[in-house]
């Protein structure tokens, strides 16, 4: 779809539906942004890191955008203002973007003391587009220091030019004829807690051994994702009855797929689809095997081409509607905002995803410690739980804009009665005044 | 390494407390490490607002070109009177109120309190201007609003930048309601007798004191302040 470059403009091309959605619900005091970070096992030198930056850039022309509000729908250009330019870290990851301040970027670059992070604007790319640059970025980074690493396990080469397949829209490409629409899920445990104030975001990040973790997860003979949504479904079953609510309410989290181990595609744009496992605790309590196996079993059953196929082409036609089409950007946003509210947010008790293990060559594996990842603010003052594996060590980060840590803490918890060591960090400072 | 006596999990070595339960960490053999990087940066970074530029700029045309149709219609229209400078004035005052706050979303309270007072005597001006009344505008209008403006700056300092109890604001409210009104009177009283004497004000003044004395009663004892809270929902 992108325009052609003969004109001498720069080249456009129209959000796709993700990236339209994500849009459509940024608020001055929300956005959906997430963070990638890796912890080195040297200082970071700053300016070896801004070269990199610069030298990245340009080989990923879909993270060196910036959003307009065209008169019906969200686009894309290429943004030319100088930048993007790397700050040292702050304590409050994930803060809204702007989509006329700060030059316009959609991605920005931290780094303090051993770690380099990232913060990718959602309507650009998702996780799995944003590891890959993020790969290709350490990668330039440790050449710049020096080291020889070669363009393997999914590093890109910033010297060839970028390829267009990489800025597809995949949904678009892979979009059937038969439509799924998933009904529209029943409310769900909201999890929600007392609001820091804006802007903060409290980040806790839990490190485990990957072999123990890999094992206990075997001897249910489930997977490690499957593992710790089942755990985190038990923890927030019960803490949902703890707090004795008159009714109590299914528990269902979000869980991103990749759909490019479906569908292959080499876009580094969005390319994903939630899945909702979920217990209702209405129709008598759970043990936590008993969740597993219907964590297991759901995930299972639901996750295939034919109907992630099927649920896509729903939301593609969304965005090719003719009548939709002429309805104009102003009133469409606030239309979108409620559908997600209904169908993306009140249905769910939380997001969890796991990315899955960051794979590197051996000569750049050498300089690198740990991977973290954090999910930033949601719409409600609720945790979001994300997980990234490297090495030996799962990195499983609860974050959220709420005082309490009840969902973070039973779940590590929980992990240790299971015999999983755990050991924890966090940007809390101040002990919180809702002490026990 | 420390661990948390209550959650079982390793701390970070420069961590003071369990960040899962805030149990503080007590460690004869290892106390806090101050000397090394905490895991997470100290430094908090700023939200600066955004400024609303679009709507502003979309206003602004609104307010101007009602402003210009007006003026133009003016000259066809009853051209003997100068009828439009209502509406001119009315958009100025308009966009004073609005525009300023949409482009700068840190400004001061107090400043944009001035600002309005300040559109407010503007406005006023103008309307003198159609009915020549320059006298009465300096002798009368421009007082009452500049008292009336001062006791909104008070106001805001009052209300705005310390928070307040709803009671205590409503006290307050009614307090300068009073002394607003007792005001009116004095320059009226001036600009048409040259002397003051109070009559109706006075009783306005009173019934706002006889609303404030149960209120403050209330604020003042904390048995009452409570059940007013119970039965109120404040
Ligand atoms: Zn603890």
């Amino acid at each position: 779809m992108a325009k052609d470059n003969k004109s001498g403009k720069p080249e456009w091309y129209p959000l796709d539906n993700a990236g339209v959605l994500y849009s459509a619900i940024q608020k001055e005091r929300y956005s959906a942004i997430y963070r990638f970070s890796a912890v080195m096992e040297e200082r970071v030198d700053s300016a070896a890191l801004q070269r990199a930056v610069n030298r990245t850039m340009p080989r990923f022309p879909s993270f060196g955008v910036r959003i307009k509000k065209g008169a019906f729908w969200y686009y894309c250009e290429p943004n030319s203002s100088p930048g993007p330019f790397i700050r040292e870290d702050i304590s409050n990851p994930c803060q809204p973007v702007r989509f006329r301040e700060d030059g316009g970027w959609l991605v920005r670059f931290y780094y303090y003391e051993r770690r380099i992070s990232i913060e990718v604007f959602h309507a650009i790319s998702d996780g799995g587009g944003a590891l890959v640059f993020f790969k290709t970025l350490l990668a330039v980074y440790l050449r710049e220091l020096g080291y020889a690493v070669p363009n393997e396990c999914g590093i890109l080469d910033v010297d060839q030019p970028p390829k267009k397949e990489e800025r597809e829209d995949a949904y678009a490409r892979y979009a059937g004829k038969r439509v799924l629409r998933a009904p529209l899920g029943e409310k769900a445990y909201p999890n929600t807690g007392t609001p820091e104030p804006f802007y903060s975001l409290n980040v806790t990040m839990g490190f485990l051994p990957l072999d123990i973790l890999k094992e206990k997860a075997k001897s249910y003979g489930v997977s490690i994702t499957e593992y710790l949504t089942a755990v985190l479904m038990k923890v927030l079953v019960e803490k949902q009855h703890r707090e004795r609510p008159r009714r109590e309410r299914p528990v269902a989290l979000a869980i991103p797929i990749n759909l490019r181990a479906w569908f292959p595609s080499k876009t580094l744009r969005n390319f994903i689809l939630t899945v909702r496992p979920c217990i209702d605790p209405s129709l008598g309590s759970y043990t936590f095997e008993e969740i597993l196996s219907q964590v297991h079993h759901y995930l299972r059953l639901n996750i295939n081409r034919q109907q992630m196929q099927a649920m896509l082409t729903g939301n593609v036609r969304f965005t090719t509607n003719k009548i939709l089409r002429l309805i104009p950007v102003a009133l469409k946003d606030p239309v979108m905002s409620l559908s997600y509210h209904l169908a993306g947010v009140r249905p769910y008790t939380g997001t969890y995803t796991n990315p899955g293990a960051f794979l590197v060559p051996q000569a750049m594996g050498r300089h690198i410690r740990r991977m973290e990842v954090i999910l930033g603010q949601a719409t409600l003052p609720r945790v979001h739980c994300a997980s990234i594996s490297y090495g030996n060590e799962m990195e499983i980060t609860f974050a959220g804009t709420l005082k309490e840590t009840d969902t973070e803490r039973d779940f590590f918890r929980f992990l240790v009665r299971e015999g999983i060591p755990v050991k924890v960090e966090s940007n809390r400072t101040a002990c919180s005044e809702l002490m026990f | 390494m420390s661990y948390c006596v209550n959650c079982g999990v390793e701390l970070d070595d420069t961590a003071r407390f369990c960040p899962l339960c805030h149990t503080p960490v007590v460690n004869p053999n290892q106390p806090v490490n101050d000397a090394l990087p905490t895991p997470f940066p100290e430094e908090r970074g700023e939200v600066p607002p955004a400024a609303k530029r679009e709507a502003a700029i979309l206003l602004s045309a609104m307010l101007a070109s009602a402003a210009v149709c007006c003026g133009v219609l003016n000259l066809f229209l009853h051209p003997s009177r100068m009828w439009s400078l209502y509406v001119i004035g009315a958009a100025v005052m308009l966009w004073i109120w609005l525009v300023p706050p949409l482009l700068d979303r840190g400004m001061h309270l107090l400043l944009r309190l001035m600002l309005d007072v300040g559109a407010v005597a503007l406005y006023v001006f103008f309307i003198s201007l159609d009915l020549n009344g320059w006298t009465w505008y300096a002798g009368l209008a421009l007082p009452i609003i500049l008292w009336g403006g001062s006791l909104v700056l008070l106001l805001g300092l009052l209300l705005r930048v310390n928070r307040r109890s709803l009671l205590t604001t409503v006290t307050i409210l009614l307090g300068s309601l009073g002394a607003f009104l007792v005001g009116v009177e004095f320059f009226i009283d001036h600009w048409i007798a040259r002397a003051w004497e109070p009559t109706w004000s006075i009783i306005v003044l009173a019934i706002c004191a006889g609303l404030m004395i149960p209120l403050l009663v209330v604020r003042r004892v904390p048995a009452l302040r409570e059940e007013a809270r119970r039965r109120f929902h404040l």
